[in-house]
């Protein structure tokens, strides 16, 4: 009888219903703390990626950039301008810091990111309105009027034209910039650099970083952009095997012990242990605890029916079943189960994710392997549990009574059936 | 006549030390194709560790066995294999399952023995047309009186065609026409299948239906 399992899962459905949904629950859960925790790692790439720049250089003792507080006077920076193996004039620089802008009356948590338009650090163009004025004049003095304009994020829900109170400044949405949220949702709103200067940094003349692009770099984007393939290197005015990579100009710039530098890769491997690992830790960790109480809950529900089957699992032994038929019974129960729970807790995962206030982006093939391995630590644990049936004695059929209660279908049968048995 | 099943010297202890209790004690026992032996003695005096150990369920500590001639090699041997292929059990409890209707209850046992669906379907079937339950087919243990039970586990017991069948206290759960019915049944089941049928009861009403009685007492067997 092949589906002796689903009759015995269907008595009691009761218990199957409940085990299906501890599964389904726990399974979105991991997949949604997942889920945040690779919508935090994209939005933490995402704007460092965007500006184009493969070279960051932050105070010394900083930690690198967007990692600890670094204040770098601009003028100092003028070397890097020329530096070997940067594109010359590429280096700019950049304010990037946390600000509580008023809008709308509310407080809102938000970057503040001050860059020279037209140079590295932030949008080239924007979806709606206009860029933010630049400043016009080359010997800046801090009474200089600066322009008090900002470029909000696209899905900041601002208009054109309102304004906004960062610190003690007024400031006036101009334009709106494709969205490329920071961790955790927090909106980039993109000024002047001497803007962000008034606002953040109380009209000091400090930036908190420079950023470049290196010639390997550039050169890299003209081969692509020609033909696709890296195919005719010598054809080009620079032979690219004689640059030097992001690492090793980045390498160079750090020996300099007055400024720390760090290439585009090492500058998101910083980010993410510090913006996204590091805080997730506990994430992690609950997200194990959860993994362990999937499987201890099927364990457990599997151990307590095995114990309540002890009398049955002990007539169908008397009847000659094998330790194989007694236990693929009862793991067929748990694969079905655990099939259904982590099916059903990976679609809902999803919705979920759908409906969640702050971006969460399944990977498909993480949640893909994280619903594998869930299925197989249910059928672990199900499994463990299910080995205390071959330790029963088929004496305990001599014994005892198995529980038949009369379903509640049986309850409905009509009296004068019932009366008819002997 | 062939013996069925033969046991020298059986033996089984419970416990340990000075608390083990002497169940079977050294009984020598032979059962013969086509009987019908009742095992009777009082509550506690080992009978159904008696037909444990014959029916493979208990291996004894000392002593051999034989079923249909061969040596049971109870501490190699699967013993699984004797009970589906060579023995059936009725219980005095009944023991049906209650997610499964009569002829499902009846169909486990040839599952269990990798018999094709469609021939235990029609096994089951005319095993329960048989016991008088072809109306029961697709009733469930909770909407049959014991006697049906009863019936159906008898049914289950000659499913794989065992050479015997031990039933511990059948009627023990049944009114008194209900035990006289099933006796009735046990005796022409007996004689259409050419069974082999040893009974653990104290009920002293049976004895009429027995070929022969094994008395026992105290874990051994006085008279035979």
């Amino acid at each position: 009888m092949k589906n002796l399992f689903l009759k015995d899962m269907r008595y009691r459905r009761a218990r199957v219903v409940l085990t299906a949904l501890g599964i389904i629950v726990l399974i979105s859960l991991i997949l949604l703390l997942g889920g945040i925790m690779n919508g935090m790692r994209i939005q933490a790439q995402q704007y460092v990626k965007s500006t184009g720049a493969d070279i960051w250089i932050s105070g010394e003792g900083s930690g690198g950039a967007f990692i600890g507080f670094s204040l770098l006077v601009e003028e100092y920076m003028a070397g890097l301008k020329t530096a070997q193996g940067l594109v010359p004039d590429s280096a700019s620089p950049l304010i990037f810091a946390q600000a509580r802008p008023n809008i709308k009356g509310k407080p809102t948590k938000a970057m503040v990111v001050g860059y020279t338009l037209g140079e590295l650090g932030g949008p080239k163009q924007v979806i709606e309105g206009r860029m933010f004025t630049p400043r016009t004049y080359e010997d800046y003095r801090s009474e200089d009027n600066v322009p008090y304009e900002v470029v909000v994020d696209e899905k900041m829900g601002l208009e054109i034209g309102e304004i906004i109170n960062i610190s003690k400044e007024q400031v006036r949405v101009v334009g709106k910039a494709k969205s490329l949220m920071f961790v955790l949702d927090t909106p980039l709103l993109f000024m002047d650099v001497r803007a962000a200067q008034r606002v953040i940094l109380e009209n000091q003349p400090y930036i908190n970083m420079m950023v470049a692009k290196t010639l390997h770099k550039q050169l890299q984007e003209q081969i692509g952009a020609n033909s696709g393939v890296l195919q005719t290197p010598e054809k080009t005015p620079f032979n690219i095997n004689n640059l030097q990579t992001a690492e090793e100009v980045a390498a160079n710039l750090d020996a300099l012990n007055t400024i720390e530098a760090r290439s585009l890769d090492q500058t998101l491997s910083d980010i993410m242990e510090y913006w996204v690992d590091e805080p997730m830790k506990a994430v992690q960790f609950i997200r194990v605890l959860l993994w362990l109480a999937t499987g201890l809950i099927v364990g457990m529900i599997t151990y307590v029916t095995m114990l309540e089957k002890t009398q049955e699992i002990g007539v169908l032994k008397a009847i000659g079943a094998s330790n194989k038929y007694v236990i693929l019974l009862l793991l067929k129960q748990v694969a079905l189960i655990s099939l259904i729970g982590v099916f059903v807790g990976y679609c809902l995962s999803y919705i979920f994710a759908a409906a969640a206030p702050i971006f969460v982006k399944i990977n498909f093939v993480e949640s893909i392997i994280v619903a594998c391995i869930s299925f197989m630590v249910c059928c672990g644990s199900g499994y463990l549990a299910a080995r205390k049936a071959i330790r029963v004695d088929p004496m305990v059929a001599f014994r005892g009574e198995i529980d038949s209660t009369p379903s509640r279908y049986e309850e409905m049968l009509p009296i004068t059936e019932a009366a008819t048995r002997i | 006549m062939a013996t069925i099943v033969e046991g020298i010297g059986l033996t089984k202890r419970f416990g340990f030390g000075d608390a083990a209790v002497v169940a079977i004690d050294s009984v020598d026992i032979r059962i013969e194709e086509c009987e019908l032996v009742m095992i009777m003695g009082d509550s506690g005096c080992g009978k159904t560790t008696l037909i444990s150990l014959l029916g493979c369920i208990l291996t004894p500590d000392d002593g051999q066995l034989r079923i249909d001639g061969e040596q049971v090699d109870t501490v190699n041997h699967d013993l699984s294999v004797i009970r589906r292929e060579k023995i059936g059990f009725v219980f005095q409890m009944f023991h049906l399952l209650p997610y499964l209707t009569a002829m499902e209850n009846v169909m486990v046992a040839m599952d269990i023995a990798k018999t094709k669906a469609f021939e235990s379907e029609n096994r089951a079937i005319e095993l329960l047309s048989r016991v008088g339950l072809s109306d029961r087919l697709h009733h469930r243990p909770g909407q049959l009186s014991g006697g049906e039970k009863q019936r159906v586990s008898f049914a289950r017991a000659l499913a794989n065609r065992p050479k015997i069948i031990f039933a511990d206290e059948p009627t023990a759960n049944l009114d008194s026409r209900q035990s006289d019915n099933l006796m009735n049944l046990i005796q022409e089941l007996r004689q259409e299948h050419q069974s082999t049928i040893a009974i653990v009861t104290h009920h002293e009403g049976l004895r009429e239906n027995a070929d022969r009685i094994i008395q026992m007492k105290d874990g051994r067997i006085i008279d035979a």
